[in-house]
């Protein structure tokens, strides 16, 4: 089943100094459940702007978004009930405490008493917040508002958890925590859908992704996917007898061969019958994400 | 489902209890303050004659109650809200799966509460050197508090998320919620007004909540207390209409 299906979502906004500007342009995604997906794109790219339209606190100018067969608009109360939100914004309660916070705002997804008690110290352990529980959310440094937040999204048990650049500005052991987090979370069933501009987090954590930029979908699909059609097409391997003849096209660089590749199935077992059990390592380059942005977008990110 | 709306009108209660001093203690302030200068005016007058004269510090006491009602339960939600916006938690309210309407009632029984809370306060403070305090009919008691917490709440609610600043709000409690209530015969029965003022007073609708809890305690009314349910009845009515309205246009898409 599919957990999230975009169908042509376009937002246009006025604005005073430029007019009407399209800040999502006929976008349609799906996200399969049980997946990570990222959503990935350079600063104001419209990603924060889909995830508003997807919570159901921006109304598309076009298109239709569905949770789990659940259209956002017409059946928004029952859409965000199954959705769990990590805003880019941080935003602290005024006159509450940490556990205050979480107490009441899973309270109001319908979290009975009993399980808000438990879970509330569960997740400010696995967050490492649980020494904060009594003090003033407000007073907490930004990583920990940061957590704090995601403990707010994550209490009511969403089917489907996104979350609006969760690491950006924080610190590398955070980052690891929240990886984990997130990594737990989709192991148990939740789908997850984030987005960030880190590249090499989009790697670590998806199987697929969405690449947007100027509010329009440029790269969507599986990760191993887009990252093997954006390969140097170059197949390295290594020999233990570097004595050998070599196929047409073989290239020596340093210790290593590169072979121009044009199929890679083809291609490997061609290198693999004529050097056989000389191959002390075979492989095909493929590209990082880096790559594919750069040359999707003239801007890189 | 109950127990989201539950838990926001929990969670709005929590946020007057604890500011309690400032619940409590300025609204006794005020009210300690007008029975110490109507006090001294009204030494041992009385409205009507006879056995059934009702003292006139008693008279201003139940009115100043009433404005005390009317002023809590007025300022908790829209302060609560205006805030939220500024600081950006608003967006809470945006994500969470209950109706829009059902936050807003949420938010009018948390002034509602808040504004009992005072009350009681008030009342336990202050009562006892009151002369000749009752209750008249238990029935519209409970209406006249009901229902002007609730009116209040809900005018609140909606001027809270119109508002866009607390300079907004000032204007609204300065220039027109006081005037409105000094017109509604807190302190004087309304006839004793000058000629234009005792009609535009029928008018006013603060009037009738006060006039409805002064006949609920003493048995004492400036109009009909029928007429005056009907008016409190209907501006909660329309008052729930419109808060409907300014909640989802606010908070949902
Ligand atoms: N409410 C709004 N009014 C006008 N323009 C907006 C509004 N919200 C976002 N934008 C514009 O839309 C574009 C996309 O913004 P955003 O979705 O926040 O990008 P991202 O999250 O990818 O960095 C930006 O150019 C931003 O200025
Ligand atoms: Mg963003």
């Amino acid at each position: 089943m599919q957990s999230l299906t975009i169908t042509g979502v376009t937002k246009t906004f006025e604005t005073p100094k430029k007019g009407i500007f399209t800040a999502v342009d006929n976008v349609s995604i799906t996200i399969e459940e049980g997946k990570i997906h990222g959503l990935l794109g350079p600063n104001g790219a419209g990603k924060s702007t889909l995830i508003s339209m997807i919570s159901g606190i921006l109304k598309p100018t076009s298109g239709t978004i569905s949770i789990l067969g659940v259209d956002v608009v017409a059946e928004t109360e029952a859409a965000k009930k199954l959705l769990g939100i990590v805003p880019q914004e941080i935003v602290a309660e005024v006159a509450f405490t940490v556990e205050e916070v979480l107490y009441y705002f899973s309270g109001m997804y319908g979290v009975s008493e009993a399980d808000r008690r438990v879970r509330i110290r569960e997740v400010l352990r696995e967050l490492d917040l649980e020494d904060k529980m009594h003090e003033r959310a407000r007073f907490l440094s930004g990583g920990m508002k940061r957590r704090l937040m995601i403990a707010k999204a994550i209490l009511h048990r969403p089917k489907f958890l996104i979350l609006d650049e969760p690491t950006a500005g924080v610190d590398v052991s955070l980052r690891q925590k929240i990886w984990a987090m997130v990594r737990r979370l989709n192991a148990e069933g939740t789908t997850i859908l984030f987005t960030t501009h880190y590249l090499e987090e989009a790697e670590n954590l998806c199987e697929s992704i969405t690449l947007i930029d100027h509010g329009k979908v440029i790269k969507d699909g599986n990760l191993k996917d887009i990252q093997q059609e954006f390969s140097k097409n170059i197949i390295h391997f290594e020999l233990f007898d570097r004595s050998a003849t070599h196929l047409a096209g073989v290239q020596e660089t340093g210790n290593a061969y590169e072979y121009p590749m044009t199929a890679l199935g083809e291609d490997m077992a061609k290198l693999t019958a004529h050097y056989g059990d000389n191959l002390k390592s075979i492989r095909s380059e493929a590209a990082s994400l880096e790559d594919v942005f750069l040359k999707l977008t003239n801007s890189g990110v | 489902m109950m127990t989201g709306m539950w838990a926001l009108y929990a969670r709005e209660v929590k946020r007057f209890q604890k500011i309690l001093l400032d619940t409590v203690f300025s609204p006794l302030v005020s009210v300690l303050m007008y029975l110490g200068v109507f006090g001294v005016v009204a030494g041992s007058r009385t409205i009507g004659e006879g056995p059934h004269a009702l003292p006139y510090i008693t008279f201003v006491y139940v009115g100043l109650l009433g404005m005390m009602m009317v002023n809590s339960s007025f300022s908790n939600p829209s302060f609560a809200l205006i805030i939220a916006k500024n600081v950006g938690n608003i967006i809470d309210l945006q994500l969470v799966p209950i109706k829009a309407w059902k936050v807003g009632i949420a938010y009018a029984c948390a002034a509602l509460t808040r504004g009992l809370f005072t009350l009681v306060v008030a009342i336990l403070a202050t009562a006892w050197f009151i002369p000749g305090l009752g209750i008249h009919s238990f029935v519209y008691l409970i209406l006249a508090l009901v229902l002007t917490g609730l009116e209040f709440g809900m005018l609140g609610v909606t001027f809270g998320f119109w508002a866009k600043n607390f300079e907004a709000l000032t204007f609204m409690t300065t220039f027109i919620m006081q005037p409105m209530i000094f017109l509604a015969g807190v302190f004087f029965p309304i006839a004793t007004l000058p000629a234009p003022w005792a009609t535009i007073s029928q008018f006013n609708p603060i009037h009738h909540n006060i006039n409805l809890l002064r006949y609920a305690v003493t048995g004492y009314s400036d109009t009909n207390p029928i007429v005056s349910l009907g008016v409190v009845v209907g501006m909660s009515v329309v008052l729930f209409g419109i808060m409907q309205v300014v909640t989802r246009k606010n908070l949902r898409v």
